[in-house]
């Protein structure tokens, strides 16, 4: 099988026709690790290198994260744990006291088709909530988004309330949200900002690259 | 004597005709029997049990035949008083209004030139500024206080704010219904009581629910406290078209009106008569950069669909314009906000809200307010229309002045050229004249009246005793809060 066809279709945001030729890549026993690394992951790197020269948009990018998650949740399982690619595991939610989700759930999205396994746990989540969902999915990323003046401070609760238990260091956090800046992401402890949905995987894989 | 007249005593726009208005109104009808709406509030879903509405968990279905109940029910008159007594807000069928938008969490700082955190000061300057400028009929804070003592109690001191520059009426955004409810109290004590706020409104309670509908905890509350007190009030969706509404605006319009009529019921359910105005941000997403657009031609095209489906209804609408995407003051900012501040106008909605807004509404711009000022009188002299009475037909003055005369000093030129909308900021100099005054561009004019205003303006300001009781009421609030 020629892995550059899994890109294409990809990039085309042909869900289902994906998840087939993924699965019978597998059949055929190729390495899933190199399903992900020479078929989805490139396919994913022209995606986004095409939206941000303006040549794809945003339902056209949603389309083909939504076939990468789909064929990811079929592949996942298959690949080793050091398995370059392997993003890991996101927890996303919005804080307590606040009912929109657009902007959350377009990050999810995106980072899904970044390859990590998101868990997104809703609107109006409490502080425990957070807590509890980052130690039960042993997450290595966790992200926030509000969009009222009124319910930004619950973020910041949220990053205490990971200290306290012990788990702070376990997570990158990244925040996001209209009235959100990065001086307040700073001010609360968080370790990431994103203005946009769009820029969010970008600016996480630039962050944990550096890092490591 | 002439017969079957029609003169056009104003320009008219109309988008929908009554066919497509009805097309909708029977989708909106089907969303809300089929679809149906979630209600995150346990008073409201009790109401709805009791009623024939269909109910399971938070998921309320309604059936037609309530909807069309309630439709009968809603005032089509709302007059506000602001603190100066005067009763000059009208909310009325074709009647328009003007007044900004409300809790921009930033503002473009006139001196840096940066943007920074809105503060109570900057509330007060916008207020000062609408209260000085005619075109602005009410006030809505335009930024937030962001230097309260505690965000679950902002409102209390961004209406203080509010208060201390303007005396004309309000519409406000309140936190919860505890805030609505300390909001009206305030309002009862500039009004000299609950009978007399009653009769005289000093504001409209701003509320939203959250598209694709639903309806939070706190939107709802308030809701229940505003048909409960007879308190006016509106439910605006702010659907965003591709993210969440449908990406037609048909679509849109139909889940907007669904949010809208599930309101409508909820509020008769509570109490017949409410005082509920019907609203709508209806615009897009930008599927290049995920904002929620301002400055869409879109956004007027849908706002004044909308219009047009509420004097169908009989409802009274809170639309939108004067706004944009721009985050300075700029070429992009003039064009957006000249254009759905124009359509808004043309489409005749009651009270068109957001004038100034910047940034795909986060940024606040006091010299956005200012040159709007500008944009609304040109607007409005077009709305005038075309007098054709024999006065202004001029036939006997033709006559009178004659081939190759003159008419500038004539008397029918000294009484109707002031007719014309007079410009501030416009330049109409000619080259020579506008260099010798230091070849200034609107930016610089409006920069200068807007330090002028805030210079020299002066309004009346709040009685001290009142002053002091309506801040217990916002201390008292930051005391349970603390």
């Amino acid at each position: 099988m020629d892995l550059s066809n899994i890109s294409e279709t990809l990039i085309a945001g042909k869900a289902d026709e994906l998840r087939k030729m993924v699965e019978e890549g597998v059949k055929e026993n190729i390495n899933p690790a190199d399903i992900l690394n020479q078929g989805l992951l490139p396919g994913m790197d022209a995606v986004g290198k095409k939206w941000k020269a303006g040549d794809m948009f945003m339902p056209e990018v949603l389309r083909s994260a939504k076939a990468m998650s789909i064929s990811m949740d079929f592949l996942r399982p298959l690949l080793k744990d050091d398995d370059v690619g392997n993003a890991g595991t996101m927890i996303i939610g919005t804080v307590a006291g606040d009912l929109h989700d657009i902007g959350k759930d377009l990050a999810a999205m995106m980072f899904e088709g970044a390859g990590y396994n998101v868990i997104n746990i809703g609107i109006d989540q409490s502080n425990e909530n957070f807590v509890d969902a980052v130690k039960e999915h042993k997450c290595n990323l966790l992200g926030m988004s509000a969009l009222l003046t009124t319910t930004m401070p619950r973020m910041g609760e949220v990053i205490n309330s990971l200290k306290e238990a012990g788990i702070r260091d376990q997570v990158t956090v990244i925040i996001g949200g209209a009235p959100v800046t990065e001086e307040f992401a700073r001010e609360i402890g968080a370790d990431l900002y994103a203005p946009n949905a769009g820029s969010a995987v970008d600016i996480t894989r630039e962050y944990l690259q550096n890092k490591n | 004597m002439k017969m079957n007249q029609t003169i056009n005593k104003s320009t008219k726009f109309r988008v929908l005709s009554d066919d497509q208005i009805e097309q909708i109104f029977y989708a909106a009808l089907e969303v809300l029997e089929r679809t149906g709406g979630m209600i995150y509030h346990e008073e409201a879903l009790e109401l709805f049990r009791d009623s024939h509405a269909v109910v399971k968990g938070n998921h309320v279905r309604v059936p037609p035949y309530m909807i069309e109940e309630a439709l009968n029910f809603y005032p089509r008159k709302i007059t506000l008083r602001g603190r100066n007594n005067v009763r000059s807000l009208h909310i009325q069928k074709d009647t328009v209004t003007f007044g900004t938008g409300s809790d921009l969490p930033f503002t473009h700082d006139r001196k840096t030139g940066e943007r920074r955190r809105t503060t109570y000061q900057d509330v007060t300057n916008a207020a000062k500024l609408v209260d000085a400028l005619s075109h602005y009929d009410f006030f809505m804070s335009h930024g937030i206080v962001g230097d309260a003592p505690n965000p679950q109690t902002y409102d209390r001191h961004q209406f203080m704010a509010m208060l201390e520059g303007c005396t004309k009426p309000m519409v406000l955004t309140s936190v919860d219904g505890e805030g609505l409810e300390d909001l009206w109290k305030m309002g009862c004590l500039v009004q000299g009581g609950e009978e007399e706020f009653r009769l005289n409104p000093l504001f409209v309670a701003y509320i939203e629910p959250i598209s694709p509908l639903k309806n939070d905890k706190t939107a709802v509350e308030k809701l229940l406290f505003a048909a409960k007190k007879k308190l006016p009030a509106m439910y605006t969706p702010c659907p965003s078209s591709g993210a969440t509404a449908p990406a037609t605006i048909a679509g849109m319009l139909v889940q907007s009106l669904a949010e809208t009529l599930m309101a409508v019921v909820l509020c008769h359910l509570k109490s017949p008569g409410t005082p509920l105005i019907m609203g709508g941000v209806t615009t897009l997403l930008d599927m290049k950069y995920s904002t929620y657009s301002y400055g869409a031609p879109e956004l007027s095209l849908a706002s004044a669909a909308n219009t047009d489906i509420s004097k169908w209804l009989n409802l009274l609408m809170f639309s939108t314009g004067g706004c944009t995407d721009s985050k300075i003051l700029d070429e992009q900012a003039a064009a957006e906000q000249m254009m759905n501040l124009f359509y808004s106008y043309l489409s005749g909605a009651n009270l068109i809200h957001d004038v100034g807004y910047m940034d795909h509404g986060t940024n606040a711009s006091l010299e956005s307010l200012v040159m709007n000022e500008e944009m609304m009188g040109m607007v409005k002299a077009f709305g005038k229309g075309i007098n054709t009475d024999d006065d202004h037909l001029a036939l006997e003055l033709i006559e009178k002045i004659g081939p190759a005369g003159e008419y500038v000093t004539s008397g029918h030129t000294f009484d109707h050229w002031k007719e014309w909308f007079m410009p501030k900021l416009q330049d109409r100099s000619d080259y020579e004249t506008w260099k010798q005054n230091g070849s200034k561009t609107m930016l610089d004019r409006v920069k200068e009246r807007t330090q002028h205003l805030l210079d020299t303006y002066e309004p009346e300001p709040l009685d001290e005793k009142l002053k002091k009781e309506l801040k217990e009421i916002a201390s008292a609030a930051d005391a349970r809060h603390s």
